[in-house]
């Protein structure tokens, strides 16, 4: 007796709940094809994704696709008939670094350093700050764009060559 | 033997400078994928549905010119989510943006108001959903209806009066009948077609001793009247009562035969008596006019028209006061 009340309530909160937030179809696509959509830490599937009954509210998702960057995203959903999300997601470029100066340290994004002269980067695409170090002072700044797949050469306070 | 094998290695070292090319030699590989931080283009689109409300109409006697529609939402009846003025169609369709509605409970009104005075507003209560379409039912635009209230009062002591019939008539139909209720309160309603009518009766007390009462309602500029009801003799009225006990007895100038009749009574008309003589009794008796005002006369009823009143049992049908 006191079980099947127990049951009562929970349904009565159950669809109150649902009355509350009432399902939005969700339709997820990106650039390039074939991305992998999570939201809230379950996995939806691959782009292009249609008509996926989700309830309005705060949602995460994550996209990822090998060769790009993931991308994190956070949205209260408004209750709605359905939302379309359309991701344009940047690559990761193949970038080859070489110099024949001697001594000196390179750093990305106030970040990620290396001293090899020769050297194979992953690059998001768009703008890189880079800077020199020589016995730990700042000798050179610049900025790399990787818009493509490149060989950078660098040479002593001298503008990057491709 | 030993050439074969180096042959071998210069086949393999060459296949691997093949397929990584020759730049690859000495180059490290630095371990992380380096991001800049860059905002990815991300699109956010919703589609807002709509909810369709459609609403039939039915006009059994005249159509206003026009009708206003308004919708509130969760209770409210004092900020619409929406306001139109619609021709009277038979099929009125009304959209809203998705998810304005309570969908608990049917808290949500619709409000349907004829822009003509005699015509009465509906007030429509219905239950929300998310998107999509209402069909309400049928809701007929009528006339207000006519409404009369009042209070049925003892003329002689003020004292209310339950249970005493009372009827709306237009001669000779009877449109409408009650009883007063506790208190002597009574309320009456005849369809709004009447309004126009100039002979709608209130007649009241049919079931006492009394004559009945009637008045004469004008429903031409209000929809509501408020009438009390005062039956039997007034106040002013002294004892000994008597009571007319048959329909026109005479109301003469004198008590001797052959004198002037100055008016026939009704049955159950008060009489005021004040002298009496063996056959006759001379007193008043009160007159009530289309205007509403009483008028007392003075005259001579022969005996045997009247009987003593008995203020305590005034009901024809046994019911006590």
């Amino acid at each position: 007796m006191i079980k099947s009340k127990i049951i009562i309530v929970i349904l009565f909160y159950v669809l109150k709940l649902e009355n509350l937030f009432a399902q939005v179809s969700l339709s997820v696509n990106a650039i390039p094809r074939r991305v992998e959509v999570i939201m809230d830490g379950v996995s939806l599937g691959e782009t292009p994704i249609r008509d996926f009954e989700i309830s309005s509210g705060p949602h995460d998702f994550m996209l990822i696709k090998r060769g790009y960057a993931s991308v994190d995203y956070s949205l209260i959903v408004n209750q709605s008939k359905s939302i379309k999300l359309d991701f344009f997601l940047n690559p990761i470029y193949k970038i080859k670094f070489t110099t024949e100066e001697k001594g000196l340290t390179f750093e990305l994004n106030n970040n990620h350093q290396w001293t090899d002269k020769k050297i194979r980067l992953q690059l998001e695409a768009g703008d890189h700050l880079l800077r020199v170090y020589k016995r730990n002072k700042i000798v050179d700044e610049q900025t790399i764009t990787a818009d493509e797949p490149k060989h950078f050469k660098y040479f002593f306070k001298k503008k990057l060559s491709k | 033997m030993e050439k074969v094998k180096e042959s071998k290695y210069i086949i393999i070292i060459i296949m691997v400078m093949f397929i990584g090319g020759c730049s690859m030699i000495g180059f490290s590989k630095y371990p992380d994928i380096i991001h800049n931080d860059r905002q990815p283009l991300i699109s956010v689109t919703y589609d807002y549905g709509e909810i369709e409300i459609n609403i039939p109409l039915y006009y059994p006697r005249y159509k206003p010119d026009n009708i206003a529609f308004q919708v509130y939402a969760d209770g409210d009846t004092i900020f619409p989510l929406l306001s139109v003025i619609e021709n009277p169609l038979d099929q009125v369709s009304l959209f809203l943006p998705h998810g304005v509605l309570n969908l608990e409970d049917s808290t949500n009104i619709l409000k349907i108001m004829p822009q003509d005075f005699d015509f009465r507003t509906l007030v429509v209560p219905f239950k929300g959903i998310v998107e999509g379409r209402i069909e309400l039912p049928i809701n007929t635009i009528d006339f207000k209806p006519l409404i009369v209230r009042g209070q049925v009062m003892l003329a002689k002591n003020d004292s209310t009066l339950k249970g005493v019939d009372l009827a709306i008539q237009i001669f000779p139909t009877t449109l409408a009948i009650t009883k007063s209720g506790l208190d002597g309160f009574f309320e009456l309603g005849i369809p709004g077609e009447f309004m126009k009518s100039n002979n709608i009766e209130l007649v009241a007390g049919t079931n006492l001793i009394f004559k009945p009462f009637r008045q004469n309602l004008d429903f031409s500029k209000t929809k509501g009247i408020f009438q009390d009801v005062r039956i039997g003799p007034s106040k002013t009225m002294d004892e000994p009562l008597y009571i007319t006990n048959k329909h026109n007895v005479h109301l003469r100038e004198n008590p001797d035969i052959g004198s002037t009749t100055k008016f026939l009574l009704s049955k159950g008309e008060s009489f005021s008596v004040k002298r009496t003589t063996r056959g006759e009794l001379f007193g008043d008796v009160e007159v009530l006019l289309q205007d509403g005002k009483m008028v007392v006369f003075e005259g001579w009823v022969a005996r045997e028209d009247l009987k003593l009143m008995e203020i305590k049992n005034i009901f024809l049908s046994g019911i006590d006061d």
